[in-house]
């Protein structure tokens, strides 16, 4: 397992990146087109359908910050540069995602509950991942050497996995104004099936979007850090 | 020899780790234990009754619109605020309530107890989990499983 490089792990997902990026475009289009064509809520009319790019990207930050604070772990007790670098292409993305999270997510509340914003437990849990997604990044671009940033940004990442379990069941440990997961949950998803289908399918198509994008962003560092070394070598 | 070395020191770092990560999950959860109260975005009917000290304080109340309680009178919404043990709270409104505010629906209301009247200076639509097409509410009517209005 931990001889699998930096190198190795970029030029293997390269190969498979457009096989990748191709899945994703027909599953997003897929999604579009069901999202255009399904029936509104019986109550919420047409705003319904900001769930289908809200409730993707809330599971990918989650997800996203998951695998972040995994490899983190790695990283630091076998020092492994693949891990590092793994965490490092993850936050931007993490970033982006929890961004368009907050902001379909207020525009939703605006509609629905009668404000863009409050501060239950659900929305302020989730900005503080948002927070954290910045934090790690502005640690990483820090330090002079990417090893001592590595490590900065890995400590943070760990700790912030703590506010990973706050924001998934903060809508369960509190009283919100956020809704409980309609999905998520004991007893079954509580929406129709074509629904659950629909978000389903955006879910897979924006998940194949991450991980071509990741792998986009590996391959650069990567190919970066080999400039650098070659620099370093002539010099 | 080499190999038990690192063997040690993955070890050291591995429990390093989780001292760490313990020591903070534990902080966070006693500080978000002690909290709860401030935590929790609204309270319910039910929780009003066991407090002590709640005329002219400022708080939040969720629950239900009771059914055939939402009225427009003097240019005031009046309805009553109900949960799942059928207690409620009398609420007055005087602005424009949220579209989506409707008998049987959740609702959040923020202000004080007047004279164990709670005048309500912002009103928030609760949305529940519950996400379905009118085509489908018609089917359950159909079938007679339909609970809602």
């Amino acid at each position: 397992m931990f001889a699998i490089t930096p190198n190795i792990l970029a030029s293997f997902m390269n190969s498979l990146s457009r096989y990748i990026i191709l899945l994703s475009l027909i599953l997003i289009s897929v999604s579009i087109f069901l999202i255009i064509f399904l029936e509104n809520d019986y109550y919420q009319g047409i705003s319904f359908k900001i769930m289908f790019i809200h409730v993707p990207t809330a599971w990918l930050s989650l997800a996203i910050f998951l695998v972040m604070g995994i490899s983190s772990i790695v990283g630091l007790i076998f020092k492994s540069p693949t891990a590092f670098t793994v965490a490092r292409s993850l936050s931007p993305i993490g970033l982006i995602m929890s961004i368009i999270v907050l902001v379909t997510g207020s525009i939703w509340g605006n509609l629905t509950w009668g404000a863009y914003w409050v501060w239950d437990a659900r929305l302020t849990s989730m900005l503080i991942l948002a927070f954290i997604y910045l934090g790690h990044i502005l640690l990483l671009y820090s330090f002079e050497h990417f090893q001592k940033a590595d490590f900065a940004a890995s400590v943070l990442a760990i700790i912030g996995l703590v506010n990973l379990p706050i924001v998934k069941f903060s809508v369960d440990w509190w009283t919100t104004l956020h809704q409980e997961s309609s999905v998520l949950r004991i007893g079954g998803p509580s929406m129709t099936n074509d629904y659950l289908i629909t978000l389903l399918v955006s879910f897979f198509g924006i998940f194949m979007l991450t991980i071509y994008w990741f792998s986009n962003i590996f391959y650069i560092i990567v190919e970066k850090r080999k400039i650098e070394r070659s620099k370093l070598l002539n010099d | 020899m080499r190999i038990i070395k690192l063997n040690n020191q993955i070890k050291k770092r591995f429990i390093f780790l989780l001292i760490i990560f313990g020591c903070f999950s534990a902080s966070i959860f006693l500080i978000s234990y002690s909290l709860k109260d401030q935590i929790a975005y609204f309270v319910e009917p039910t929780d009003i009754k066991s407090m002590d000290g709640i005329e002219n304080k400022y708080l939040r109340v969720g629950g239900l619109v009771k059914k055939d309680s939402l009225k427009f009178l003097d240019g005031n919404w009046v309805f009553e605020v109900v949960d799942q043990n059928q207690n409620s709270v009398n609420v007055v409104f005087s602005k424009t309530l949220p579209n989506l505010v409707e008998e049987n629906k959740g609702i959040i209301v923020e202000g004080k107890f007047i004279d164990n009247i709670f005048v309500a200076e912002i009103v928030l639509a609760k949305h529940d989990e519950n996400y379905m097409p009118q085509s489908a509410i018609d089917k359950l009517k159909e079938e007679g499983k339909w609970r809602g209005n």
